[in-house]
């Protein structure tokens, strides 16, 4: 049958239904959607989520192994109660730096839709700028979200002894979540303009470096000088640091660092929306 | 110019998109006023910039095939980015299906569908879930049956569940179609449909593009640098350069506006243009790089006289143009469509223009 045929033997015109309404909601959830199987069709993030807890402690957790004095010292150093051990100390340190790029992959994905033309299928639709930002700001915190049970196995696997309750773990997790988001958010607004390949990357390094070890993620800040110290203070990093080594080490939760946590991710979502909305670039 | 919501699908009063400064004034209109001058930290440069789209209006009556005709950086794609509320208009006004695209960006987005001259698909998802994905955009429901039909319409229905990596181009350029028809819009930007696809793919989609605008009842916007495709496809055509509309009408009724035959020739010396004029019945000679075009009546008549006279020069290339849209686009700006902005020659040039229009 030719083409000439076909067009005269279509099929009656069918009334697609509108909703009353632009939906958001629908718009937001087609995107989100898309940006997790995207992610998840990819088979080395699989791989790579799946393999990097189990290399973090394999590889740092053992660089303390042979310290000078053995564990008494190490836990003096850390200021932990006796017979903690490091890697029960790193694993809260570990995750939360973790959730420090992830905002990266989010930021990448963007600039190549905007490369791609991607962004300006998307907004060539009644979608708006902010429902295109908030998407990949939470698809880039969810993927990096994975990570979490693999490391919690992953800590398992390695005997980290585990304390407190369901619902402090429950916390804690929450507390990584909203730092993941705030820090996606963070990176998304600082990218939105860009369409340069380089960017995510160099600002991944410049935040990584500073926001890791100005937290008490990785060594107690109580070793550190006080301009450290004053950093620290302020650095969600640690802070979600500190929320999951009282509820692993010490059996305890404090409500005070998981507000921090989220009211760091409501600040930073509402200011990214807004620099987003404005300044999102087409191509 | 009064807004006719019922009788066109696209408006534009005074249309203009400025890169990098300030629009230019318009011809005899209200010029973009330079305002006071800032010195020192604070000086803002208020040196024109280069209008991509000039001051242009615009009228495409409901269901009719546009065409956009013009060289590579003429403004084409421009026009279409403004329409779709992609980019920001410096100055002017435009409506699509009768709302203002500046004031009611989200109701024209529901009613435009666009096809890039790039292929733009998500290659890591499926026929359906690149359907889904703009189902979902454009916030429908119920859109499963109309999405089947225009697979089995383009020939798809086969391959829906493959990724779109895996699809020839003229499966993809099809599939962009039926994304750009899903949602029901009145009026279709089609960004150079044909631009970089073998003879027979551009064929078969010339026939599509007839056929959704027939049986679809939807309005097409394409612009094209090829001559044939605004001849055989477009009902009405506008001639576009330097951002400025030179000619617009029927493909017939631009032909008819020249009734003269183009000479082009080159020769491996140079030649007298004295020489050139003082042939009989030569109307106009122009030059484009190392091109010289004779405008005559009858390119029959004049091309014996052309060949005696030039028997010592060496003519090493000729080509006439009997009337065409591109013997019309000869005409009004002195060149040939698909040389401009190619040749390099040409591209210094137009820079030199732009560097002494900022200074």
């Amino acid at each position: 049958m030719s083409t000439v045929e076909k067009v005269l033997t279509l099929p009656a015109r069918q009334e697609a239904h509108r909703d009353g309404y632009v939906g958001q909601l629908s718009q937001f959830w087609g995107l989100y959607a898309r940006e997790l199987i995207k992610t998840f069709r990819n088979p080395f993030v699989i791989i790579i989520t799946f393999a990097q807890p189990f290399m973090w402690l394999a590889f740092f957790g053992s660089s303390f192994a042979n310290v000078p004095g053995g564990a008494a010292t190490l836990d003096k150093l850390l200021h932990a109660p006796p017979g903690t051990g490091y890697l029960q100390f790193l694993l809260p340190g570990v995750l939360a730096t973790s959730m420090l790029s992830i905002g990266m992959f989010g930021s990448m994905s963007t600039i190549q839709d905007k490369r791609f033309g991607f962004m300006k299928r998307v907004l060539i639709t009644p979608t708006s700028k902010a429902t295109v930002y908030l998407t990949k700001a939470l698809g880039s915190a969810t993927r990096g979200m994975v990570q979490i049970p693999v490391m919690i196995v992953a800590a398992w696997a390695f005997g980290i002894p585990f304390v407190g309750t369901p619902l402090a773990w429950a916390g804690w997790v929450l507390g990584l979540v909203f730092l993941g988001v705030g820090f996606s958010a963070f990176f998304l607004a600082v990218t939105a303009s860009s369409t340069d390949w380089q960017t995510p990357g160099v600002i991944s390094n410049f935040i990584t470096m500073p926001l890791m070890f100005a937290s008490g993620a990785l060594f107690p800040a109580q070793n550190y000088p006080s301009w450290m110290q004053t950093i620290a203070n302020y650095n969600p990093v640690g802070y979600a640091a500190l929320l999951g080594r009282e509820v692993v080490v010490y059996g305890s939760f404090d409500w005070i660092y998981l507000g921090y946590l989220a009211l760091f991710a409501v600040v930073m979502l509402v200011v990214g929306t807004a620099v987003a909305s404005r300044y999102l670039k087409v191509e | 110019m009064t807004v006719d919501p019922d009788g066109s699908a696209i408006v534009t009063e005074g249309l203009t998109k400025v890169y990098g400064g300030h629009a230019p004034p318009a011809v005899g209109k209200r010029g973009g006023s330079p305002g006071p001058i800032r010195h020192g930290l604070f000086s803002r440069e208020r040196r024109p910039g280069m209008a991509a789209v000039d001051h242009v209006d615009l009228c495409v009556p409901k269901g009719s095939v546009f065409g956009l005709m013009g060289p590579n950086g003429a403004g084409k794609t421009t026009m279409i980015k403004l329409l779709t509320g992609l980019s920001d208009i410096t100055e002017g006004r435009a409506w699509v299906d009768g709302f203002d695209v500046e004031r009611n960006p989200m109701q024209v987005k529901q009613r435009v569908g666009w096809v890039a001259a790039e292929v733009i698909l998500d290659d890591d998802l499926s026929a359906w879930e690149n359907l889904w994905l703009q189902a979902k955009l454009q916030a429908l429901s119920d859109w499963q049956t109309r999405a089947e039909e225009l697979l089995a319409y383009f020939d798809l229905a086969d391959r829906r569940k493959d990724r779109v990596s895996t699809y020839s181009t003229g499966m993809r350029k099809k599939m962009e179609i039926a994304l750009a028809l899903l949602h029901q819009p009145s009026v279709i930007f089609m960004d150079e449909p044909t631009i970089g696809l073998d003879p027979n793919v551009r064929l078969m989609l010339w026939k599509l593009i007839t056929g959704v605008n027939r049986e679809f009842g939807v309005t097409v916007l394409l612009t094209t640098h090829y001559i044939e495709e605004a001849d055989s496809l477009c009902d009405r055509v506008a001639i576009i350069d330097r951002g400025k509309f030179v000619a617009t009408g029927t493909p017939s009724e631009l032909k008819a506006r020249v009734k003269a035959d183009f000479i082009e020739l080159e020769t491996r010396g140079p030649i007298d243009e004295p020489k050139l004029r003082a042939l009989p019945g030569v109307l106009e000679v122009r030059t484009q790089g190392k091109t010289w075009i004779l405008k005559v009546p009858s390119a029959e008549e004049v091309l014996p006289h052309l060949f005696a006279a030039l028997k010592d020069d060496g003519i090493s290339r000729i080509n006439v143009e009997k009337p065409s849209l591109e013997s019309v686009f000869i005409d009004i700006t002195g060149k040939r469509m698909d040389q401009t902005g190619g040749d390099v020659q040409d591209f210094r040039k137009f820079y030199m223009q732009v560097r002494r229009a900022r200074q």
